[in-house]
C-alpha cells in the first residue's frame, strides 16, 4: 500500500465511523447494553458488503486474497475477551479513537492515543513471554472458513449475508432493542 | 440532488449506509493495494519509533527490530486518514468539537452516569487505551484489523474475537453500569 492510498483509504474509513456514530462513547458502550445495536448494524453491514464483493472479484479471478489473519483459537479469544473491557471502559477502539480524535475531543486525544501507544509499548516488550505460547495453541494458519471445512464460499457468502438480514429485521422491525431506561 | 447533500450533512447517518461505505473501503484496500485495514498496529509503529529514541537498549527486542520494526509505516498513513476522515465527517455536520469546552469530557450519556469530572472519565479511558491495545496485539488485531478485515475474508479468527469481544463488553458493562444497565 502506497502513503497516497493508505491516506484516502483512512479518510473514507474515518469517514464512515464519524457518520456511523461509533465516534461517540454512547454508542458503543450501548451496543453491550442492547439500547442501541448502531455498532452492530454497522459492523454486519460493512462485512457483507464486502464479503460479497471480495468473493465475487476473487471468482472472476480479478483479486487475489492479501495474507489472511491468523486463527489461534485460544488467542483470538482471549484477545477478543480482553479487548471488549477497553471498548466498555472507554468506548473506543482504535479505529474509532483516531477519527473521534480528528474532530477535536480531547477526551479522545489526550488519554487515547497516549493509552494506545503506553499499551502498545507494554505489548512489545512483553511479547516474547505472551505470544509465542499463546499463538502455538490449536493454531490453524491463515486461513478462511470455506478452505477449513470444505464448505462452497458462495454458499458460505450467501449464508452470511441471509443471517445478517434476518438480525437486522429482527433489531429494526421487530423491536428487538431494548428501550434505554428513563432517568 | 438537494436530499443528498442534506443527508451528507446529517450527524448520524444509518448505519447500514455507512456500513456499506467501510464495506466498500475494504474492498477498495484489497482490489487497489492487494492489503487490509488496521489502525492498532500504527501504535505499536509509532510506540516503537518513541522507544527507539528514549531508550534503545530496552526497545532492542525481537518485536520492535522484526515483529513490528518502528517507522512511518502506510498502517501510520492509515490512522493519520482515519484522523482526517473523522474531522471532515464532523465539519459536514457542524459538530466539530476543536477548543470547545466539552471536548474533554464529550459524551452526555458518560456525564449522566458517571458525573462531570474529566480526571474520572480520563482516567478510566486511559486505562481501557491501554487495555485495548494490549488485547489487539495478543488477538491479531482490532475491530478494523481483524474484525472487519479479517470477518470479510471469512477468517474463523474474526468471529472467534468478536464473540470474546461481545462477551466480555456485555458482562464489563453490566459492572460498569449496575443498577443502571
Amino acid at each position: 500500500m502506497n502513503y497516497i492510498v493508505a491516506l484516502f483509504l483512512g479518510v473514507f474509513f474515518g469517514f464512515a465511523l464519524n457518520k456511523a456514530g461509533l465516534t461517540k462513547y454512547n454508542k458503543i458502550v450501548n451496543v453491550f447494553r442492547f439500547t442501541d445495536m448502531a455498532v452492530l448494524q454497522f459492523m454486519m453491514t460493512a462485512l457483507v458488503v464486502s464479503m460479497s464483493g471480495l468473493y465475487l472479484l476473487r471468482g472472476l479471478g480479478w483479486v487475489t486474497f492479501p495474507s489472511v489473519p491468523a486463527t489461534y483459537i485460544v488467542g483470538n479469544l482471549v484477545g477478543g475477551l480482553i479487548f471488549g473491557v477497553g471498548m466498555a471502559l472507554s468506548g473506543y477502539c482504535p479505529g474509532t479513537c483516531a477519527a473521534g480524535a480528528g474532530e477535536g475531543k480531547l477526551d479522545y486525544i489526550v488519554p487515547g492515543l497516549l493509552g494506545f501507544l503506553v499499551g502498545a509499548v507494554i505489548y512489545g516488550l512483553t511479547y516474547e513471554a505472551v505470544f509465542p505460547a499463546i499463538s502455538a495453541i490449536a493454531n490453524y494458519g491463515n486461513v478462511v472458513m470455506p478452505d477449513l471445512w470444505n464448505l462452497d464460499p458462495f454458499l458460505t457468502v450467501t449464508t452470511f449475508a441471509l443471517m445478517s438480514f434476518l438480525l437486522f429485521y429482527l433489531i429494526d422491525r421487530a423491536g428487538w432493542q431494548r428501550k434505554e431506561k428513563s432517568e | 440532488m438537494k436530499a443528498i447533500f442534506n443527508y451528507i450533512h446529517k450527524e448520524v447517518w444509518s448505519p447500514y449506509l455507512a456500513g456499506i461505505l467501510l464495506g466498500l473501503v475494504g474492498i477498495a484496500a484489497v482490489w487497489i493495494s492487494n492489503s487490509l485495514l488496521g489502525a492498532s498496529g500504527a501504535f505499536e509503529n509509532i510506540a516503537g519509533l518513541i522507544g527507539k529514541a528514549v531508550a534503545p537498549a530496552a526497545f532492542d527486542n525481537m518485536y520492535f527490530n522484526f515483529i513490528m520494526p518502528p517507522g512511518i509505516t502506510t498502517s501510520v498513513i492509515l490512522v493519520v486518514g482515519i484522523f482526517f476522515g473523522g474531522m471532515i465527517g464532523a465539519a459536514t455536520s457542524g459538530t466539530l468539537k476543536w477548543g470547545q469546552k466539552d471536548s474533554a469530557n464529550s459524551d452526555e450519556q458518560w456525564k449522566r452516569i458517571f458525573g462531570a469530572s474529566t480526571a474520572k472519565r480520563w482516567g478510566i479511558a486511559f486505562i481501557g487505551a491501554i487495555i485495548l491495545e494490549y488485547a489487539a496485539g495478543i488477538a491479531g488485531g482490532c475491530t478494523s484489523g481483524l474484525a472487519i478485515s479479517g470477518g470479510m475474508l471469512l477468517a474463523p479468527a474474526a468471529y472467534l474475537f468478536i464473540a470474546g469481544m461481545f462477551a466480555s463488553g456485555i458482562v464489563t458493562a453490566l459492572v460498569i453500569y449496575g443498577k443502571r444497565y
